[in-house]
């Protein structure tokens, strides 16, 4: 069932229609999209292309007009509200431009608070939550509040926080938007190390070549089509790059 | 030559010969691109006659004498000289894509969106191999150098993926 490489999330055919009638805007045409196990895809494309309603669709966030979406096989169209919210709470983790972080509550508390809302012991959520934040390399900030962190380490406790419950899928819109090109890459290298050594999938859409270069496949969308998938992938590897720079001294 | 006055900056520690010159600017300065002796000796030759190093056989018994090389005062003015003024940024505006996307525009049988669909597959592609290079540097430790090097080659690449966009959209064909 946990086989690397197995099919996550299917997306076939799907619409989305916002508005009625004259009013009527799509955001996405006739789009079919296979997210595997343990893959890291970047989503690229122009401002209001579709790319974050593509996104919120594959975390159940919102629902297509048409076509159908899978989760692990199972159709969501079919899936009672209450599965949906089990699905968002406990299988996927959201990390937004925006870290969304709570200012009367300490890094650890914030990490921990999807725990607390799933009814998980107070002691488990602080253990869980310390973990978590370890996974970031942030153990030592847990009891800092958000405003004395910087904005870098804010977008690492949001991340946190999303991997907290082990998700089985992390979406990032825009995780870098609102940061610098330095700690934009440290997050990003973080993201690059779950995929690695953590065999996390991860979806992210990014407005930067150079982080969605840090995927391992890119799906370019124009006017709420898919419009290029590539696997950028396969090429030397960092030791192979390195090894020519190396004898450096 | 570029490296020329690099050469004189690798003169002002010491005097060297000119096989420990070619080694050292390789080992400390750029190891992707080794220089070849032929450049080396080229170059000492050019600096000698400019006066900005000066030549000096070293007797050997058992090999033929070798020369070696100090820096003169012409020469550490010259050093000074180059490391005071702004480099050309080398701007390549015969640059290979751009010449394809002209050609490309002229013909039927492929467009400026196929080449720009090419490009960008590859430039990705390198970007990603110089950024797990780079991830992986940092856990290394690895030197200032090799750091500063990864982060030439990966804004120039993302300056170029952003051009490319650029690309697109001035290329684009109008909607039949």
């Amino acid at each position: 069932m946990n086989n690397p490489g197995d099919t996550l999330i299917d997306l076939r055919g799907v619409g989305r229609v916002f508005g009625e009638a004259a009013a009527q805007v799509t955001a996405l045409r006739d789009v079919s999209l296979t997210i595997r196990r343990g893959e890291f895809v970047a989503v690229m494309g122009p401002s209001g292309c579709g790319k974050s309603t593509l996104l919120h669709i594959i975390g159940g966030l919102d629902s297509p007009t048409s076509g159908t979406v899978a989760f692990e096989s199972r159709e969501l169209a079919g899936m009672s509200d209450d599965d949906l919210t089990l699905l968002r709470r406990q299988k996927v983790g959201f990390v937004f431009q925006a870290f969304n972080l709570i200012g009367v509550l300490s890094t650890l508390e914030n990490v921990g608070i999807p725990l607390i809302l799933d009814g998980v012991s107070h002691g488990d959520a602080t253990r869980r939550a310390s973990d978590a934040l370890a996974r970031v390399g942030l153990s030592e900030r847990r009891e800092h509040m958000p405003a004395e962190l910087s904005g870098g380490e804010q977008q690492r406790v949001a991340l946190a926080r999303a991997l907290v419950n082990d998700p089985i899928v992390l979406l990032a819109d825009e995780p870098t938007g609102n940061l610098d090109s330095t700690s934009g890459d440290a997050v990003l290298a973080l993201m690059r190390r779950l995929v690695d050594d953590g065999k996390q999938t991860i979806v992210m859409v990014t407005h930067s070549a150079r982080h969605a270069a840090m995927a391992d496949r890119v799906v370019t969308m124009r006017d709420g089509a898919i419009h290029g998938d590539n696997a950028i992938a396969g090429g030397r590897t960092p030791r192979q790059v390195l090894a020519e720079l190396e004898s450096l001294t | 030559m570029p490296f020329r006055h690099a050469i004189l900056g690798l003169l002002a520690d010491g005097p060297l010969h000119g096989y420990d010159l070619k080694t050292t600017f390789d080992r400390q300065l750029s190891p992707t691109e080794p220089l070849n002796f032929g450049q080396v000796y080229t170059a000492l030759d050019r600096l000698h006659r400019e006066g900005c190093v000066l030549q000096s056989e070293v007797a050997q018994s058992e090999r033929p004498d070798k020369k070696v090389y100090a820096l003169t005062d012409t020469g550490q003015d010259e050093l000074r000289r180059w490391l005071t003024t702004p480099s050309t940024v080398d701007l390549d505006l015969r640059n290979d894509t751009y010449l394809k996307l002209m050609i490309a525009r002229r013909r039927s049988d492929i467009s400026p969106a196929q080449i720009i669909a090419i490009e960008r597959q590859a430039c990705m592609t390198r970007l990603h191999e110089l950024n797990r290079a780079h991830v992986a540097a940092q856990g290394d430790g690895a030197t200032v150098a090799v750091r500063l090097l990864l982060d030439l080659a990966i804004l120039r690449l993302e300056a170029f993926a952003k051009w490319l966009d650029r690309c697109e959209i001035e290329l684009q064909e109008p909607a039949s």
